[in-house]
């Protein structure tokens, strides 16, 4: 069996990769490209950990072929902040403390942010809903969840929260 | 985990890739959305010598209406056909089982209906990694003579656990299978052979190409009852469909209980009870219900992970429930 070239268009980035046909889009980017943001838990779709956005919409790269994602826009984790500059959501998470062993963190962006792109104010029962496949092993959920209702929200909409969105200050 | 190697092919039109199903036949595997065909070959179940992909065959994703019937493309992705209001509208049981497969945002994107019928039986002593089973003796699905599942048992007692065959077979609704010679229609409540190991009739030389959902005026509706509401397999399902008469009496009904059995189960007597009856009485639904307890109850084995006698116990609330939400949609008209 012998390698095949082909090119993914990563956040935004033409890449050129040699890859087996039985490669998954998680192995192509963890270890050709070194894009570890995408993280390998369950490796059967159940997790949610190594979901990344093709064409906007949120997909398990681990159950995704490499080959199936030629001539499709990928997105992955580290395509969302611009720069040193985090986006509002990944702020938002870092506020609100949804971070813990932050294994499930990029998976979790991924799903809100395509979730958000969708719906900018999503209630809560739209954001369980949109998150229930992606599992917290710390069991963070609630603070991952009002991470993601207040994403970008000025201060106002966020009665509860002491915090808001401090990225806006 | 890594999957096991294999040739990747990408046919551009539906012909091709039947030429090709002909060539390689059972060395061939189709992958559309992969979210059962990969974990099957992570784990070391499956091995296919060429992978055939359908991400080319955009003519096999569509839904239509066409003179009574509604016709959904094999490839069509579970959410499509979930934001269509035509099913949505006609076909509610099926719209209601595709909400609920896998995680919402993430296999909906990926998952197609033809993969969600055509996905093989599941237990939870075979669809384990390779290391899980090699500490015990090979199973009937693994080639062996054991069935962990049910002792003594002659053959394989693995569970079929589509929500959408079930909710399918609920519709009455046919499937068009395409071969390199020609098409043959099958209704889906023949195509489901009882059979463990080759659960449903699906020739290796042959390509799941289009679902066909009769439109009755019907109500339909589809419960399923699993440990999480995402990412888990129903653990008990049940599909029903109320046909409402003139005199607004059910003239016909259709119950079938899925992830039970061997294949999704039509309970022709439970269905038979309640015809004739009124969509408010629910003396005969619970009837009904219990009648497709008893009847289905001999099935189930002791394979999906909660007690069997849960799970049977389970199945008269699943097709009350969903009997009661047919009625229910069925009296807001």
């Amino acid at each position: 069996m012998e390698k095949i070239q082909i090119v993914l268009d990563i956040n935004d980035k033409p890449c050129e990769v040699m890859i087996y046909p039985n490669d998954t889009l998680l192995e192509v980017l963890r270890d050709e490209l070194d894009l570890t943001g995408s993280k390998e838990s369950c490796g059967e779709g159940v997790c949610g950990s190594c979901t990344i956005q093709m064409d906007g919409k949120p997909v398990r790269s681990c159950l995704t072929l490499a080959m199936e994602a030629v001539g499709t826009k990928i997105k992955t984790v580290e395509g969302l902040a611009n720069g040193d500059e985090l986006s509002d959501l990944q702020q938002s998470f870092i506020d609100h403390g949804a971070v813990q062993c932050g294994f499930c963190t990029p998976g979790m962006l991924m799903t809100a942010d395509a979730l958000l792109k969708d719906n900018p104010r999503p209630d809560d029962k739209t954001i369980r809903k949109a998150l229930a496949g992606n599992i917290c092993r710390c069991t963070g959920y609630a603070k991952i969840i009002t991470a993601v209702a207040h994403t970008g929200n000025p201060q106002d909409h966020c009665p509860d929260c002491k915090i808001g969105s401090k990225a806006k200050e | 985990m890594r999957l096991p190697r294999f040739d990747y092919l990408k046919p551009d039109t539906l012909k091709a890739a039947l030429e090709l199903l002909a060539l390689h036949k059972d060395d061939a595997k189709i992958l559309a959305g992969g979210t059962d065909l990969l974990v099957r070959m992570k784990n070391g179940l499956l091995n296919p010598k060429v992978v055939i992909s359908l991400k080319a065959l955009n003519e096999l994703s569509y839904i239509k209406k066409q003179a009574g019937y509604i016709k959904i493309g094999a490839r069509t992705s579970l959410a499509d056909i979930i934001a269509s209001d035509l099913i949505q509208k006609e076909a509610k049981a099926l719209f209601q089982a595709c909400e609920k497969v896998g995680a919402i945002t993430i296999q909906h994107y990926r998952g197609t209906i033809g993969g969600n019928i055509l996905q093989d039986n599941r237990c939870q002593y075979y669809n384990q990694s390779d290391f899980h089973r090699s500490g015990h003796q090979a199973c009937h699905k693994a080639g062996g003579k054991i069935c962990y599942a049910r002792e003594e048992a002659d053959r394989c007692n693995s569970t079929c656990q589509s929500d959408g065959a079930t909710a399918l077979m609920a519709l009455g609704a046919q499937i068009i299978l395409a071969g390199k010679d020609g098409e043959r229609t099958v209704d889906l409540a023949d195509f489901y052979t009882t059979d463990g190991i080759m659960p449903h009739a699906c020739e290796s030389h042959e390509l799941l190409k289009e679902i066909i959902i009769p439109v009755l005026g019907a109500h339909s509706a589809y419960q399923r009852l699993a440990y999480r509401s995402a990412i888990d397999y129903p653990i008990v399902c049940a599909g029903v469909l109320l046909k409402p008469s003139p005199e607004n009496e059910i003239e016909d009904a259709r119950i079938v209980v899925g992830a039970i059995g061997r294949s999704p189960l039509f309970l022709a007597k439970a269905s038979a009870s309640l015809k004739g009856k009124r969509f408010t009485d629910m003396t005969a639904f619970k009837k009904a219900a219990d009648d497709s307890m008893n009847a289905s109850a001999p099935f189930a084995v002791h394979n999906v992970g909660a007690t069997l006698e849960y799970r049977c116990a389970m199945v008269s609330r699943m097709v009350f429930q969903a009997l009661e939400q047919a009625a229910f949609s069925a009296a807001k008209e």
